[in-house]
């Protein structure tokens, strides 16, 4: 038994009270970050008619998920979207965790110019090289294509992510890995067999952080792409000005587009929060 | 030329200096070129014009008085919003109790959310005539208000979404950091019986510092540029008074038309957020070191 427990929550009062006391904070900030997503799904279920009554009525419909699943343009943005989510997500680990093993197991001049580089990238705002990479894409003829979109994608993450892995790759003694080269292994021998699989819990909470940035981003798509590579994020954002009445279709959309992050996060959460914890 | 540990490390970040270069640095000096060029979307003439475009936006009266107040009025509150009330979460979430996993679940909600989709959702519940907001309000007797039409409630409105998407980050991070406190002081604090506030102030908060520090840079770094919530919320109105730093260069290159005047707006606001970026970094350095 530890000798003493953690701090209580607010001493000096009874027992009781604090306990009902923390029950009710608890509950007011569960209400506070869920009710914005519980509302969004409420509005989904209602028909066209009770849309603007939310709160009133009864009646709860699954009309607006099934309309929204029959405009092409929606469908195919859902492809897209999770399609270059996926890929982005493989190129982005294949680029960083090389990248942030050098970082981690280096130190000298190289390392640091490196470092450097990386932090100064991330502190760039997106606007100031998407904008411009909008003429780049044209002249090379990858505007609005799945290429076009991808490698900003790719590119965009290497600063965060090689940061993050970094420091996965610091917490993990590199004892092992000499010990290979001892035993005759490469560098690249002891990088891809040694380091990496015992870095795979960290790899797989980069994955999971990746597909959600990526699946939820919306300047580059918005600058990016025009019609023929549609995503989910520009697509309701359109919707929002140019239908901005029926929120019922807005609300099924995004109720579907939210569907797949959770799945997501939720299947790859305990990989994020061990690999936080490194 | 190289030995065999300078190629390795030159294989490892090749790929990623290479996309770097090529999805960054070049966008970047391509940009800075046209800055200084009469670059009209419908008639590119790319003549050289000089600081023209970066004079016109430095004395844009939208750019001095509405834009730069707002993009650090936003940066500044809505990362001290999210640093206090993540904080707090995180030392509310530090202690055992039954359905913490469950509470925990919840808080990472909004981290799934799309920015986008947080943006709608907000904007449909304070929606002058349907919203739940105003229909709340009026059932209790109060007046019902056109929250977006209005500069400073359309403003707080960005910054209520921007921190309830950001929150759960904050107490992910530092939940994580408190777990790993030793506990050798809070046991002699408590020995002590030191008031719980005391235990806070000087010993939770000095020794988190470090991950609070690195918490806050990545987030204001990040609030500076943001684009996404303030697009589909308010699209920057009521006119343009809620147009933070990006949205003033997008409107300019791609709804006016004028990519020199964008240019220039973006690389200005890429200079002063590189300046605060190495000042926070030197700060980091200097509290990691200490």
């Amino acid at each position: 038994m530890p000798i003493v427990s953690r701090p209580d929550f607010l001493p000096g009062l009874p027992k009781w009270s604090r306990k009902t006391l923390f029950a009710l904070a608890l509950f007011g900030i569960c209400f506070a970050f869920a009710f914005p997503v519980l509302w969004l799904i409420l509005t989904s279920l209602r028909p066209e008619s009770g849309v603007y009554y939310v709160h009133r009525g009864t009646e709860f419909t699954l009309a607006s998920f099934a309309e929204v699943l029959t405009d092409d343009r929606i469908v195919s943005a859902f492809l897209n979207s999770a399609l270059i989510s996926t890929l982005a997500t493989i190129f982005s680990l294949l680029v960083t965790v090389s990248s942030g093993y050098m970082l981690s197991r280096f130190t000298g001049p190289a390392s640091r110019i490196w470092f450097g580089t990386i932090y100064v990238f991330r502190c760039i705002p997106y606007i100031s090289w998407v904008l411009p990479l909008y003429f780049v894409t044209q002249s090379w003829g990858l505007y609005d294509t799945y290429t076009g979109l991808l490698l900003p994608h790719v590119a965009v993450h290497i600063c965060f992510f090689s940061w993050l892995m970094k420091g996965f790759f610091d917490g993990i003694d590199p004892s092992m890995e000499y010990a290979a080269m001892i035993d005759g292994c490469t560098r690249w021998g002891a990088f891809i067999r040694v380091a990496i699989p015992s870095a795979l819990p960290a790899i797989s909470a980069l994955a999971v952080l990746c597909w959600l940035f990526t699946w939820n981003e919306f300047l580059f798509a918005l600058i990016l792409t025009g019609n023929r590579v549609p995503m989910i994020t520009v697509v309701m954002a359109q919707f929002v000005t140019e239908m901005g009445l029926r929120w019922n279709l807005m609300a099924a959309t995004a109720v579907m587009a939210l569907v797949p992050a959770f799945l997501v996060a939720l299947f790859g959460q305990k990989y994020v929060i061990r690999g936080l914890r490194i | 030329m190289f030995g065999e540990q300078q190629r390795f490390m030159l294989f490892l970040i090749a790929p990623a200096a290479l996309l770097m270069l090529l999805f960054q640095v070049l966008p970047i000096v391509i940009g800075a070129n046209a800055s200084f060029r009469d670059w009209a979307l419908y008639n590119p003439k790319k003549i050289w014009v000089g600081f023209s475009h970066y004079y016109a936006v430095l004395s844009d009266p939208a750019f001095l008085y509405v834009v730069l107040p707002n993009t650090f009025l936003f940066m500044i509150l809505s990362v001290a919003g999210a640093l206090v009330a993540g904080l707090a979460l995180a030392l509310l979430l530090n202690r055992p109790f039954r359905g913490q996993k469950l509470v925990q679940t919840i808080l990472l909600v909004p981290l799934m959310v799309a920015p986008v989709v947080a943006a709608i959702m907000i904007r449909w519940m304070f929606n002058d005539q349907f919203g739940i907001v105003n229909t709340v309000l009026e059932a209790i007797g109060l007046e019902g208000q056109p929250w977006l039409v209005q500069r400073w409630s359309a403003f707080g409105i960005i910054l209520l979404t921007d921190i309830w998407l950001w929150t759960p980050w904050f107490t992910l991070l530092l939940l994580a950091g408190l777990q790993s406190l030793p506990k050798e002081p809070f046991e002699a604090a408590a020995i002590d019986g030191t008031t719980t506030w005391r235990v806070f102030r000087f010993l939770t908060l000095p020794m988190l510092r470090p991950v609070i520090v690195v918490c806050v840079v990545i987030r204001a770094i990040d609030a500076f540029r943001t684009f996404d919530i303030v697009w589909t919320l308010t699209g920057g109105g009521p006119g343009r008074s809620t147009e933070l730093f990006s949205l003033y260069a997008y409107v300019h290159a791609f709804l006016n038309l004028d990519l020199g005047r964008g240019s220039a707006a973006a690389i200005i606001g890429g200079l002063i957020i590189l300046v605060i970026g190495v000042v926070l970094y030197r700060l980091v350095d200097r509290i990691a070191k200490a």
